[in-house]
């Protein structure tokens, strides 16, 4: 309870702060720039929820414990989410500096990508009836889909040249000053406290869904 | 791995190695395609279709001079990609509906099951593509700057394709919905291989010199990981 105060706290001021207390960055039309603080948190949460899914399947997979699968398919949804807001911010962020929602820069090709194959994660989760099975299959596919992932970041990038804005934006760049950083790291902060929230919500909701179901079959 | 007391058989298990067996499974599985021709016949026929549809209505003068490396590489993978989906999946899902799956589970082991079925497919990837890639070359006229290149592109191409598929198949034969359900597995897993694949072939047919290799090296990439990844995952998915 008093964590999810503080959080809501936490968020607000950060909202607030985003758009009074810093400049916007010089190079960037306008105040678009501002977006690092909402377009980079959730692109980093929906990593974060990707590679926690991964290896809760792997856990899964040794020792066969319900629960890391329940957080396995908890962290892959939010992760799906965050991902799709990252997809969305970028776009709009992506209209008002390169002139158009979608053209295939390699960033937004790689996140489609991570949308598809998490995407397809859920389908296969629901076309296996058995509960056991479900579980291995859906902890396999993570596995294998997440070895494509180094692909999809890495490489195919340095294919094609891209526009995606990091040394004018990363928080290493020269072009972020103090007050800045202080700022992106808290959103940051403030959105992994978010993703930690709704995970520990799923993961319960997921484990007492499952108990009703044991009883239903009991009676 | 048999538990018997007599010689005669300790000594025959430690002759059958890995490959043998796998070796065994991919004969066995060649001359029941050989019997009935289902896989080769419907992703033949596939491509075939595909290609007729193409050449028909794009031609061989439609697409400008400058435009043809890139698009013609972009047409010639959707062909061999789609038609490749539209088959692979046969390799486990006839085992679950011949009833064999069980038998074939006690027979051999996993890995040895599993790079049985890759070297099946990849029969059947190199049939597709020993048929329409030389078909495409010469209905669409297709010129090649370098064919050793290009030829390379295309076998770790097929390699990648059916390292990434291979599992998949496994895992569908044993699920809901098995036809639409391959497709929509595989080709997430796909698309990096398909990316590089159609950059190289575009390359390797137009480029200024072989500038094609660096990508035959990441489709390679691609199929060595994931063969190495789904012979250790596969285990946990037949054992189910």
């Amino acid at each position: 309870m008093i964590f999810k105060i503080l959080l809501t706290i936490w968020m607000s001021v950060i909202l607030f702060a985003a758009f009074l207390c810093v400049e916007p960055a010089a190079g960037f039309p306008g105040e678009v720039s501002r977006i690092l603080f909402f377009h980079v948190p959730t692109a980093w949460v929906a990593t974060l929820a990707f590679l926690l899914s991964m290896i809760a399947s792997c856990v899964y997979l040794i020792t066969r414990k319900v629960n890391a699968d329940f957080l396995a398919q908890s962290s892959a949804e939010l992760g799906f989410l965050f991902c799709f807001l990252a997809t969305v911010t970028g776009s709009i962020f992506a209209k008002a500096t390169w002139g158009s929602f979608w053209n295939w820069d390699p960033r937004e090709t790689s996140i489609v990508m991570l949308l598809m194959i998490y995407g397809a994660y859920f389908v296969l989760r629901s076309a296996v009836p058995d509960h056991e099975k479900r579980r291995v299959f859906a902890g396999v596919y993570s596995i294998l889909a997440f070895c494509t992932v180094p692909f999809l970041v890495f490489i195919v990038p340095r294919i094609t040249s891209s526009l995606h804005p990091e040394d004018t934006l990363n928080p290493a760049g020269p072009g972020m000053d103090m007050k800045t950083l202080i700022l992106f790291l808290s959103s940051l902060f403030a959105y992994t406290g978010l993703f930690v929230w709704m995970l520990r919500l799923k993961v319960r909701m997921l484990r007492i869904m499952d108990k009703e179901q044991g009883m239903k079959f009991k009676v | 791995m048999h538990p018997t007391k007599s010689g005669r058989w300790i000594t025959q298990t430690v002759s059958s190695t890995y490959l043998t067996e796998a070796v065994a499974i991919w004969l066995r599985d060649l001359r029941s395609e050989f019997r009935t021709r289902y896989a080769v016949n419907s992703i033949l026929m596939f491509a075939l279709t595909t290609l007729v549809a193409v050449s028909f209505s794009i031609g061989s003068f439609r697409i400008e001079e400058s435009e043809r490396p890139f698009l013609y590489a972009v047409l010639l993978w959707i062909i061999l990609v789609f038609s490749a989906l539209s088959g692979l999946s046969r390799s486990f899902v006839k085992e679950q509906e011949a009833g064999t799956m069980d038998i074939l589970k006690l027979s051999a082991r996993p890995q040895a099951v599993f790079l049985g079925k890759l070297f099946f497919n990849l029969t059947m990837l190199g049939v597709l593509e020993l048929i329409i890639v030389p078909a495409f070359i010469l209905l669409m006229e297709y010129k090649i700057k370098f064919p050793g290149c290009f030829a390379a592109m295309m076998v770790t191409g097929g390699l990648g394709l059916g390292a990434g598929t291979t599992l998949v198949a496994a895992m569908i034969a044993q699920a809901n919905a098995r036809g639409a359900l391959f497709s929509a597995l595989s080709f997430p897993l796909l698309l990096p291989l398909i990316i590089t694949a159609i950059k190289g072939s575009e390359r390797a047919a137009y480029g200024i010199s072989a500038a094609g290799w660096p990508e035959v090296k990441i489709a390679a990439a691609y199929a060595v990981i994931m063969i190495t990844v789904s012979l250790l995952l596969f285990p946990l998915i037949w054992e189910e």
